[in-house]
């Protein structure tokens, strides 16, 4: 039985599922593998997927009483910290009430699964109900190159063949790897840890906890203590009864600072504020993955070649600039532009670079190439020791001398500004990081 | 007044303590609610047992007694069973629950129309039937189940009643039983690794469990060490009777036994759910492992971390010591 | 010859679970073949590799997405399927899943029905049982090793004390152990000619069965959580005093030693 399909799409995350939606939905014949037991098993994520795509591959999703997402974003926190204080820049504001959402908090083993079904109902009333797939459980272990262009994928002793490949298997790229679009080497000095923990509560405890309504939920990021020192941030997401509690931390930092994600989540934890956050909550699942840095530098020399487009983290296509992480967005759109290439290669007959590089020109032109591009200098400069540390800390100072009445002369903040400054920065340094983030963001 | 009747199993020329477990909980609930209990023995030897089931205080005592059950075959024995419930007619009958009970559960449930329930932990009569808790979900969780009708079978897994003796001048009732070898279809040819002498490790006080971390000869020669010191019943995990270093009978968990010891050493297992739900109920549980983070440690009243070849070596000499 | 094979769908009890008001809560519908299901597909696989006449079908009472269940036992090689529909949200116990089968059964011909020794999530172990006395076959339960010989299938049973070896004769009944294999993985392939392979369809009422035989004669009432032991001790530290510490304790802190 060997078929020729259009498609195969390796990876059933975000990206590749985005991906076979198109697929299905122009009567594609595809296969989509996924080496998790279901589309979800081996994902982790904190969890909010901004953004609007997911109303254009599930259109009046919101409606659905049990879908795959947990809660929407109506409410929005920044947190700074300091070993005991916290600072807040807070949004709420109803008009985020409005669908399709601008945000929706997910848990990935869910959502994927989901989101799986949902390609699956595509399949079902495609052209190719018969031919397409998805198939869960088996593991591609290398993509069939011919002349330098890629024909197939073989798993184990079995060999399928296919006019094009999608590579959408995440951050941890091996196949991206063996097609040649990235170095072997990369340079973890770029990477980032993710760990996160999902803590139950009572339903009605962690509505009144967090104020929400209904499903509205909150996204709260965090700077500085959160991470102990160590470059990256925390967050805290609402799920429906649970909440997405973890940090992203660089790798490089971690190491030359001998500490471990587990000990910084402790210490996150650990701080007074969090600690009452947190309370009387059971942790009920613990999971740690690889990040990419959103740093260009690691990026893959190109996305596409002949008969094979990158989508997702596989590109390691993420933005963290400070306000949010974004890898799921991300992944969702260049899944849906990198499909919509190769239905058009399909009506040309040509799968070659030709055709493939206008995937590459409409994520260029799409908000992510734009986005990543436009915000390196926020990227980088978020990494910098001043970003999850002086900054913070100045902050976390200035509210404490702002907010204590003690009887005693109040002095005006401006001098309480200055104090601040003296003891955690120089004039010098806030100017630079000031002008600096003017700039980036 | 109903009947409360409960089977009791014999097994290597012994009562199975479960069923005298079942037989003390039944009398107790006959009390409470002035029914009257009942006992049944099927066996080669049955009349030899029936002193000691009077312990117990049934107030009948069914004997079948016929060579055809020197071994456990289960068309004979469900057409003895359904011979006993035709006599006594009971409301409920009742089993602890082994692999022999488990193959005939369900066919005599069937057979009878009776409503079954099978290896509860716990169980009481109700107005309409009876009420039991069953773990579920590999063990995870409990549910509570109903049974109604006027014929309820339930089995109960061992260790969840306390003995309790009350001895009663029960009337002993001998049922002559008869089969025709053509109504018997399987043939049982043979039994493989029978051992009368091992520990039951249904109805060990102590039992030494060995995982995948003690899979070699030394860990297995550790294992024997610290069984014999202890004078305990051995098991295994899955890891080790799937690759045959143990014996398959030896399997604790929920494919294998449930078990429910005084003292409970698991050795290099990891405490995998399944495992688990075979010995959860454990009175005291100690777990040597290495990883730090291994699932057992969570149930453990006491857990060692550390490598078993350097933690048994020393612990066996201490035990020894405490022993003399 | 012909296997039959009963396969259930169940709920993985690896998924996290909750339980609310008495009522479980799976925070995924996330549903698999059982296990012991899973072995016996594979153990009829393999007894009828060698003979191209032989035939092993799957039959499955539940919903519409129990389905998903039947795919994955064909895309294990089952050749064929029948799927009987029901709405998922009766309280069926075993008793009326094997009346469901029973009734089924009554018209084919077979050589040999197996079953899985227990649901993964009930742990009943009574449906297999049942259907053989419905039936009136001979049946063997908790098989850990099977063999054919002509005409008789010959079960390794794991009885109390040791492995009990069965001759019976088919047709015949057996439900099966995951102790006596390694379920394969489905390959690609067959994934892809799972698809394509013939699954039918039968809605429970058509089965013909008598409202009373849909009957539950149990029914769960509530979950709870199991009450929860006190947390233990975890020492870390030299073997030696570990060790030391520890017998110690089982001494004089609890008199087990
Ligand atoms: C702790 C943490 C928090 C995060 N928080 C957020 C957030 O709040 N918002 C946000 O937008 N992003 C967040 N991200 C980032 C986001 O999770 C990723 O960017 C996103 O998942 C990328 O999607 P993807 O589809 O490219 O890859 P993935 O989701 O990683 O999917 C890749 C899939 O491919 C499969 N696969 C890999 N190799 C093979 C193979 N050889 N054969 C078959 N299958 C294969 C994998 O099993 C996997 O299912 C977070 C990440 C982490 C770790
Ligand atoms: C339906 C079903 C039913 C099952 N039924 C059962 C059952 O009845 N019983 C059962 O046991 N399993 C059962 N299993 C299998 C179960 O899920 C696990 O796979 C099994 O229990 C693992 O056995 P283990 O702990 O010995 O091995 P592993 O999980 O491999 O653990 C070995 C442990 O040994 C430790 N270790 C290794 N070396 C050393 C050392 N030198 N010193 C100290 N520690 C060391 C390791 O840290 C590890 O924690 C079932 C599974 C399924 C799906
Ligand atoms: N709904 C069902 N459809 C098909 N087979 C079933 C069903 N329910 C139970 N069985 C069979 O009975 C075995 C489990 O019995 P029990 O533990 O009584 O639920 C399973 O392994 C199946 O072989």
């Amino acid at each position: 039985m060997d078929e020729k399909f259009d498609c195969i799409i390796v990876g059933g995350g975000i990206a590749g599922l985005a991906a076979a939606m198109i697929l299905a939905r122009n009567n594609m014949k595809f296969l989509l593998i996924e080496k998790g037991e279901f589309a979800g098993s081996k994902n982790v994520s904190g969890g909010v997927l901004w953004g609007h795509d997911l109303a254009r591959l599930v259109p009046g999703y919101w409606e659905e009483e049990d879908g795959g997402w947990e809660r929407f974003i109506n409410h929005r926190r920044l947190t700074f910290m300091d070993e005991q204080s916290t600072f807040s820049i807070d949004f709420k504001s109803s008009h985020f009430n409005e669908t399709p959402y601008s945000g929706v908090v997910v848990l990935r083993s869910k959502f994927d699964r989901w989101l799986a079904g949902k390609v699956q109902e595509e399949i079902d009333q495609s052209d190719h109900a018969m031919e397409s797939f998805i198939a869960t459980n088996i593991k591609v272990d290398e993509v069939l190159m011919e002349n330098d262009k890629a024909v197939g994928i073989r798993t184990g002793d079995e060999e399928f063949h296919a006019d094009s490949v999608i590579l959408a298997e995440g951050v941890n790229n091996l196949l991206t790897r063996q097609v040649g679009l990235q170095d072997d080497y990369v340079p973890a000095d770029h990477m980032l840890t993710g760990i996160k923990e999902v803590i139950r509560y009572d339903q009605k405890v962690l509505e009144d906890r967090f104020q929400l309504n209904g499903l509205s939920g909150m996204s709260n990021e965090f700077v500085g203590y959160s991470t102990d020192g160590v470059e990256g941030g925390g967050f805290l997401y609402t799920n429906r009864d649970t909440i997405s509690l973890g940090l992203v931390a660089g790798i490089k930092d971690m190491r030359e600072k001998e500490k471990s994600p587990h000990d910084i989540l402790n210490t996150f934890k650990g701080h007074p504020v969090i600690q009452d956050t947190i309370k009387g909550g059971e942790v009920v699942e613990y999971s740690a993955h690889v990040v990419s840095s959103g740093d260009k530098r690691v990026m893959p020399k190109e996305l596409y070649k002949d008969g094979v487009l990158l989508c997702g983290e596989s590109a390691n296509l993420l933005m963290n600039a400070g306000k949010a992480i974004q890898g799921m967005d991300l992944a969702m759109r260049s899944g849906i532009l990198g499909a919509e290439t190769i239905v058009k290669a399909k009506e040309r007959g040509d799968f070659s670079s030709q055709t493939m590089k206008e995937y590459r020109q409409a994520l260029d032109e799409s908000y992510v190439m734009q986005d990543i591009n436009n915000f390196q200098d926020a990227v980088h400069m978020l990494h910098s020791p001043e970003m999850f540390k002086d900054v913070p800390n100045l902050i976390c100072d200035f509210g404490r001398k702002f907010f204590t009445i003690d009887n005693e002369p109040t002095k005006k903040s401006r001098e309480m500004m200055s104090e601040s400054i003296k003891e955690h920065s120089s004039y010098w340094d806030l100017i630079k990081i000031g002008f600096k983030g003017a700039k980036s963001l | 007044m109903s009947t409360l009747l409960t089977h009791i199993a014999i097994s290597d020329g012994k009562i199975k303590r479960s069923s005298l477990e079942v037989l003390s909980h039944l009398r107790q609930q006959a009390e409470a609610n002035g029914h009257d209990t009942e006992a049944v023995i099927i066996d080669q030897n049955a009349s030899q047992y029936v002193d000691q089931v009077k312990e117990y205080g049934p107030s009948t005592i069914y004997t079948i007694e016929d060579p055809i059950f020197e071994n456990h075959r289960n068309t004979p024995l469900l057409k003895a069973l359904g011979q006993v419930m035709d006599e006594a007619d009971p409301h409920v009958f009742a089993f602890g629950s082994t692999e022999s009970t488990k193959d005939i559960l369900g066919a005599l449930a069937a057979r009878q129309d009776a409503a079954v329930l099978s290896d509860v932990s716990e169980f009481e009569l109700t107005d309409e039937g009876i009420k039991a808790r069953r773990p579920v979900m590999a063990a995870k969780i409990l549910s509570d189940s109903v049974a109604k009708g006027d014929k309820i079978l339930v089995s109960v897994r061992s260790g969840s009643y306390d003995l309790d003796e009350s001895s009663a001048d029960s009337e002993v009732v001998n049922l002559d039983f008869s089969i025709d070898e053509s109504d018997i279809k399987a043939t049982l040819r043979d039994i493989i690794g029978a051992d009368s002498d091992k520990i039951d490790l249904s109805e060990a006080e102590t039992i030494v469990a060995a995982g995948r971390g003690a899979k070699d000869d030394e860990g297995q020669e550790l294992i024997n060490e610290l069984a014999s010191v202890l004078n305990a019943g051995i098991g295994a995990s899955r890891a080790l009777t799937e690759a045959g270093v143990m014996d398959p009978s030896l399997q604790i968990g929920q494919t294998g036994k449930v078990v429910s010891p005084q003292l409970y050493i698991a050795v290099g297992i990891s405490g995998a759910i399944q495992h688990v739900a075979g010995m959860a109920n454990s009175k005291v549980i100690v777990a040597i492992n290495k990883d730090p983070d291994a699932p057992i440690f969570d149930i453990a009243d006491y857990g060692i971390v550390g490598d078993l070849y350097k933690v048994l070596p020393p612990f066996i000499e201490e035990l020894k010591k405490i022993k003399s | 010859m012909k296997f039959y094979v009963c396969i259930k769908q169940v709920p993985d009890v690896d998924a996290p679970i909750q339980i609310k008001d008495g009522n479980l809560i799976q925070d995924t519908d996330r549903m698999i073949l059982n296990a012991y299901d899973a072995s016996a597909v594979e153990e009829a696989l393999v007894l009828t590799e060698e003979d191209d006449d032989s035939e092993v079908e799957v039959v499955l009472v539940g919903p519409d997405k129990a389905q998903e269940t039947i795919r994955k036992a064909l895309a294990m090689g089952a050749d064929k399927a029948t799927h009987i529909k029901t709405n998922g949200d009766e309280n069926f116990d075993s008793g009326t899943y094997a009346r469901i089968l029973a009734k089924f059964f009554e018209d084919k011909e077979y050589d040999v029905i197996s079953c899985g020794k227990q649901s993964q999530d009930t742990d009943a172990g009574l449906t297999g049982g049942m259907l053989a006395q419905h039936l009136d076959l001979p049946y063997a339960t908790n098989a850990v090793g099977l063999e054919l010989e002509d005409g008789n299938l010959i079960v390794k049973r794991q009885g109390d004390s040791g492995q009990e070896v069965i001759a019976l004769p088919q047709p015949c009944l057996v439900t099966c152990s995951n102790d006596m294999n390694e379920p394969r993985i489905p390959s690609l392939k067959g994934i892809m000619q799972s698809k394509r392979k013939p699954m039918e369809s039968v809605e429970l009422e058509d089965l013909g069965l008598d409202e009373s035989a849909l009957q539950p004669k149990t029914e769960v009432t509530g979950y709870m959580e199991k009450p929860g032991r006190e947390p233990g001790q975890k020492f870390e530290g030299e073997p030696d005093e570990l060790a030391e510490k520890v017998a110690h304790l089982l001494d004089e802190e609890e008199n087990v030693v």
